[in-house]
């Protein structure tokens, strides 16, 4: 196989058509072999002759794509800019008109006052500050506890432990219903009837 | 690289090694299965908690704008020192309509006629401790008897492993066997969470105890079919055996209240 690509390049300037060597290499045959080669298929026909259009009608084509273009674009943008309003962050004329009929008289607070609430605020933070570290010990402990189960099941058999450590896809999505301020009432009819939601919905 | 290879053959070496001694007594493998019932209703608040509650109340009204309610009470006011005054110009029909504290009172009456569900439930009057509709604000774990050997033991579902399953689906079907196809539970993941070993009096087909891992799960509905009972903390510490109640406290959430 010596340089091959040489080879190419001059059988492209020849008169006779390309012959790939590997041809050359194989042509055994029974027969004589022909001297004589059909030239390739240009695969090309005469050229049609060029339809004369007005070019009024051309220019009147152009302008009416152009004018279509526009107007999808324009109602493109239009679109964008519509956003889903937020009802209940637009402030209703109402309130905004009698906004200082509104306003509470501010109560006067002696200095106890605001010495207790400043010191109520700061035992506050104490506690939820003892509360988280409570918290975290606890997600500790027990994290700790399910490594150590999974070590000795490790030490039991590995096949096992790769069972166990493999990621549980049904958990996704999880729902979980949290607990409320009072009892259920079991078989409750609720006197308002049911709870049907009506609100707008704003996807496209 | 080698030098990863290094380790990674040592880390083996001492993986087969554990291995190893553990194989030399063999133990059976068992599943328990600690079923939680989640608290329905939110605990007491504390007396911090109260006091902080309060302060963010009254800050909160402080704060806050009047609202409709209010300003119409005000204005029967002014319209009721009208009529008072037997002033000239008073639109009767404005004055002849409910008032904001008719309407407040109203509003009070049917607020005091409605009952709440009482937190105390029957099966807390009756101390039935078979239901789960007791002790509402607590975690509530279940328990039931448990045949070890010829004693009866009141420990978490359990069961043996068989070959060719996983951890986890000896624990569903332990949950299945023991209580029945009635109860309903969510596992919250493949892995144990907790892990506890005992020894046998004697040796039970070769093997000298048994090693139990926990499997977590939340109780959602149903009733299990046999006589289990569903236990608080407290409760659980006078049951349980004392070794074996530690290692199922090491993964359960603490409860302050």
């Amino acid at each position: 196989m010596f340089n091959l690509s040489l080879l190419r390049q001059f059988t492209r300037l020849s008169i006779v058509p390309t012959i790939s060597p590997t041809v050359i290499s194989r042509n055994v045959s029974a027969t004589a072999s022909l001297q004589f080669k059909i030239t390739d298929q240009l695969w090309a026909e005469p050229m049609k002759k060029k339809k004369k259009i007005d070019p009024a009608i051309v220019k009147a084509r152009e302008e009416r794509r152009r004018k279509k273009l526009e107007k999808q674009i324009r109602r493109l943008e239009k679109n964008a800019r519509q956003l889903k309003p937020i009802d209940e962050m637009e402030v209703p004329l109402e309130l905004l008109d009698n906004f200082n009929k509104r306003k509470r008289p501010q109560p006067k607070l002696s200095a106890e006052v605001i010495e207790a609430r400043a010191l109520l605020q700061k035992e506050w933070t104490r506690y939820k500050r003892a509360e988280y570290m409570a918290n975290v010990a606890q997600i500790d402990r027990i994290m700790a506890a399910q490594r150590r189960a999974l070590e000795k099941l490790y030490e039991e058999s590995e096949d096992l432990y790769n069972e166990a450590i493999m990621p549980d896809m049904s958990l996704i999505p999880y729902e979980i219903r949290g607990t409320v301020a009072t009892p259920p009432i079991k078989n409750y009819e609720s006197p308002d009837g049911e709870y049907i939601d009506i609100s707008k919905k704003w996807d496209n | 690289m080698m030098f990863k290879k290094l380790i990674r053959a040592e880390l083996n070496f001492n993986r087969i090694f554990a291995r190893g001694l553990g194989t030399k007594l063999s133990w059976d493998i068992v599943t328990g299965v600690c079923i939680e019932r989640l608290p329905v209703v939110t605990p007491p608040l504390s007396e911090i908690q109260n006091k902080y509650k309060d302060l963010l109340y009254t800050l909160e009204v402080e704060k806050s704008m009047k609202s409709q309610h209010e300003i119409r009470h005000e204005s029967d006011k002014v319209q009721a020192e009208l009529l008072k005054n037997e002033s000239v110009d008073v639109d009767l029909d404005a004055v002849s309509k409910i008032t904001a504290q008719d309407f407040e009172d109203a509003s009070n009456e049917e607020f005091n006629k409605f009952k709440f569900a009482d937190i105390e439930t029957d099966a807390d009057k009756k101390g039935d401790k078979t239901s789960t509709e007791r002790c509402l604000q607590k975690h509530l774990v279940m328990v039931t008897p448990i045949k070890l050997g010829s004693d009866l033991k009141t420990l978490l579902p359990q069961g043996l492993w068989k070959e060719g399953e996983t951890l986890r689906q000896t624990a569903e079907r332990v949950v299945q066997e023991q209580c029945g196809p009635e109860l309903k539970v969510q596992f919250v993941s493949n892995a144990p969470c907790g892990f506890y070993k005992y020894k046998y009096p004697s040796e039970v087909n070769g093997k000298v105890g048994a090693k139990v891992f926990f499997y977590y799960a939340n109780y959602k509905s149903g009733a299990p079919k046999t006589k289990s009972n569903w236990l608080t903390r407290n409760e659980l510490k006078d049951i349980l055996p004392d070794k074996y109640n530690k290692s199922v406290n090491e993964f359960l959430i603490e409860e302050t209240y």
